[in-house]
């Protein structure tokens, strides 16, 4: 996710879920004076990368924040909110600590996410035991999002998605790969053993079903980007219903009206 | 039956999986045409519906792994053990 903010610059902002800090190394002091790190996990905290901005780290969980409402000018959280488990409640917390006028940058990993993977494993499953429980983590669905947005309170929505497909020898190396990247499976519910042979046969499913010409199988990974605004008077509000002073049936008139328009 | 030595043994023989997969590719892609055809069926995909390929492709694997070795029935457990 990479950060255009060069119209502003934020004073204190907060990184919900930094992890080892991947968001500070792509900030710089033009965009945000001083940044609070925040994760769950103390070893992520104190593995953190450097940056050139001051930081402060803050075990914290992203349903209880730690902050005082309106404190901060910018929350960014970068592929980390797919871990909480009550999110709506994460977002109520972002919005809460967000001054007026502050913005919510966030993405995170969307429904279609992995769903090689899953339908891999769950049809092995059905096949081979009879049954499947759930492998791969719950993703929100987009329409969701928006939804979870508005109802913590924020302004001016814009949610937009974006796929990556990273290609790999086999199932196997996309769990090893997972695993490397911490994201093994977070469910409660899910059975803790996959045997073997169910593995086997996720694997040749995988690759019968998707694989690439080359022999390969893609990974999908989706991402959600979403931006949310906390309210102030200053920001630009949509007009009132019955404020129109041209109708929608004109449009075939554009051309006259925008002439009439600069007279 | 736990620890870290079979937790790594464990480990360490999946990380073979890859190789000797790539032996019976004809086994595994009968399989997996097997299991589309079932699940795109009218019917929902039941146990054992593609028993003959899986058996197949499990023997083949064996093979792969040789004698005498443990291949891969039950407990484990990717990738806690």
């Amino acid at each position: 996710m990479v950060l255009n903010l060069s119209f502003r610059t934020f004073p204190l902002a907060l990184d919900v879920g930094s992890g080892r800090g991947y968001i500070a190394q792509h900030l710089n002091k033009e965009t945000v004076e001083k940044l609070i790190q925040a994760d769950i996990a103390e070893n992520a905290l104190k593995n953190a990368v450097e940056s050139e901005i001051p930081t402060v780290r803050v075990v914290a969980d992203e349903e209880f924040l730690p902050f005082k409402e309106d404190t901060f000018d910018l929350v960014v959280s970068s592929l980390s909110l797919h871990w909480v488990n009550d999110l709506p409640r994460a977002f109520k917390e972002i919005h809460r600590v967000l001054k007026p006028d502050g913005v919510f940058i966030g993405a995170m990993f969307g429904g279609d996410t992995l769903y090689e993977l899953r339908c891999s494993l769950q049809l092995a499953e059905l096949e081979r035991e009879g049954g499947f429980s759930p492998h791969v983590s719950p993703f929100t669905a987009v329409s969701d999002l928006g939804h979870l947005l508005s109802r913590a309170g924020f302004n001016t929505l814009t949610v937009d998605t974006d796929e990556i497909q990273v290609n790999y020898p086999g199932l196997f190396e996309v769990m090893e790969d997972l695993q490397g990247m911490g994201e093994s499976n977070c469910s409660w519910n899910r059975k803790p053993l996959l045997h073997r042979e169910t593995m086997l046969a996720a694997a040749a499913i995988y690759q019968e079903m998707y694989g690439n010409s080359d022999g390969s199988v893609p990974a999908t990974f989706q991402i959600y980007y979403m931006i949310g605004w906390k309210f102030h008077e200053s920001q630009a509000r949509p007009a009132q219903r019955g404020s129109a002073t041209v109708s929608f049936g004109d449009l075939a008139k554009i051309n006259g009206l925008i002439s009439r328009g600069k007279k | 039956m736990s620890g870290r030595g079979v937790w790594l043994r464990a480990r360490a023989r999946l990380r073979r999986f890859p190789a000797l997969l790539g032996g019976c590719g004809e086994q595994a892609a009968a399989y997996g045409r097997c299991v589309a055809a079932a699940a795109a069926g009218p019917a929902e995909l039941r146990r054992d519906a593609c028993l003959e390929e899986f058996r197949a492709l499990r023997d083949c694997f064996a093979r792969a792994v040789g004698p005498g070795a443990r291949s891969g029935v039950g407990g484990c457990a990717f990738p806690r053990c």
